[in-house]
């Protein structure tokens, strides 16, 4: 049976989210204590980062492909699970972060090694990106609409299935998969933008899900929830701000 | 510390505490009353549009690369 949160509120550009909701009255009886907040969401979201920011730390320290690969499994098992049992997100959020941080900190070491300089920038970039993002947001610049939405997920999801795809080739005899993705060229930097601007419009669609949510008293425990789909999103455009830095320095 | 750092680390710090400040109010009236808001209410979803799209976005990029465009 599905939780009843996620039966409640619908889906983001972000695959975190599920979908249907049957009304907006359905948890009117929750106290105020037990619904959804803004600023519980934002708090959780510091949490997330610093969980993150801590084993990357240790990871940048002590690089070791161990260290990486696990965070990455293990990253994508909590994923999974804070996917599929919201409710669990209290604890799975965490340790997503936890294991995040492992696997960015050494993939991060790998990169300053060959472009020194270039972690810092990566950083600054998606941070700014996000603060710019919550801005536009906030005061309206950016209105997410339904259309928006469709164009966003549709767009996310064509870059998915060009990097399974990619992924496929490669582990299949293909040599470098897909060309053009790992390229310097035009075509690959070019690439490298468009997907960069579609991890960011993703965050606007988190944003958008955190504001109605919290407008809509959704149960304390999607704070975590939230969090979580902002700390994916931010993964994702933090990896791919780095693939795009590294191109232009290559 | 260079210059790198400074910059780009400035505007981590910066922008950290710009989305810790601005996350915790609520957005504009402009972007909450609006009628063409995202209803994430409803399972109104078009997934033949997005797999559409999708799809489209897809072949547009494989094909790209049998070209030879890089």
């Amino acid at each position: 049976m599905r939780h009843q949160a996620l039966n409640t509120f619908g889906r983001s550009g972000n695959p975190v989210f599920g979908q249907k909701f049957d009304g907006d009255a359905q948890f009117a009886d929750l106290p105020a204590s037990q619904k959804m907040t803004l600023e519980g969401t934002i708090n959780k979201t510091g949490i997330l980062l610093l969980l993150c920011f801590l084993t990357a730390g240790i990871s940048w320290n002590i690089p070791n492909p161990a260290l990486m690969i696990g965070g990455m499994v293990i990253g994508l098992i909590a994923a999974m699970v804070t996917i599929f049992k919201p409710t669990m997100a209290g604890s799975t959020a965490p340790i997503y972060a936890l294991a995040q941080g492992l696997f960015l900190g050494g993939i991060t070491v790998i990169f300053e090694a060959q472009y020194p300089g270039i972690a810092v920038q990566a950083i600054g970039l998606t941070f700014g990106t996000l603060a710019s993002l919550l801005i536009c947001y906030k005061t309206g610049i950016i209105k997410p609409t339904e259309n928006f939405k469709l164009m966003i997920v549709s767009a996310t999801a064509g870059i998915g299935l060009l990097y399974f795809v990619n992924i496929m080739m490669s582990a299949f005899g293909g040599g470098e998969g897909i060309g053009f993705i790992h390229s310097n060229g035009l075509m690959g930097i070019g690439f490298s933008l468009v997907v960069v601007a579609i991890a960011a419009l993703n965050l606007v669609l988190d944003f958008d899900f955190i504001e109605q949510g919290s407008e809509k008293g959704l149960p304390k425990h999607m704070e975590w929830f939230g969090a979580f789909s902002l700390m994916v999103t931010l993964v994702w455009l933090y990896l791919e701000i780095l693939r795009l830095l590294s191109k232009l320095r290559r | 510390m260079d210059l790198n750092t400074i910059f780009f680390g400035g505007l981590a710090v910066l922008s950290l505490a710009v989305f810790f400040y601005f996350g915790k109010f609520k957005a504009s009236k402009e972007q909450t009353d609006r009628e063409d808001r995202i209803n994430w209410t409803k399972g109104s979803f078009n997934y033949k549009s997005c797999l559409t799209i999708a799809l489209g976005i897809f072949l547009l990029f494989f094909f790209l690369s049998f070209l030879g465009l890089d």
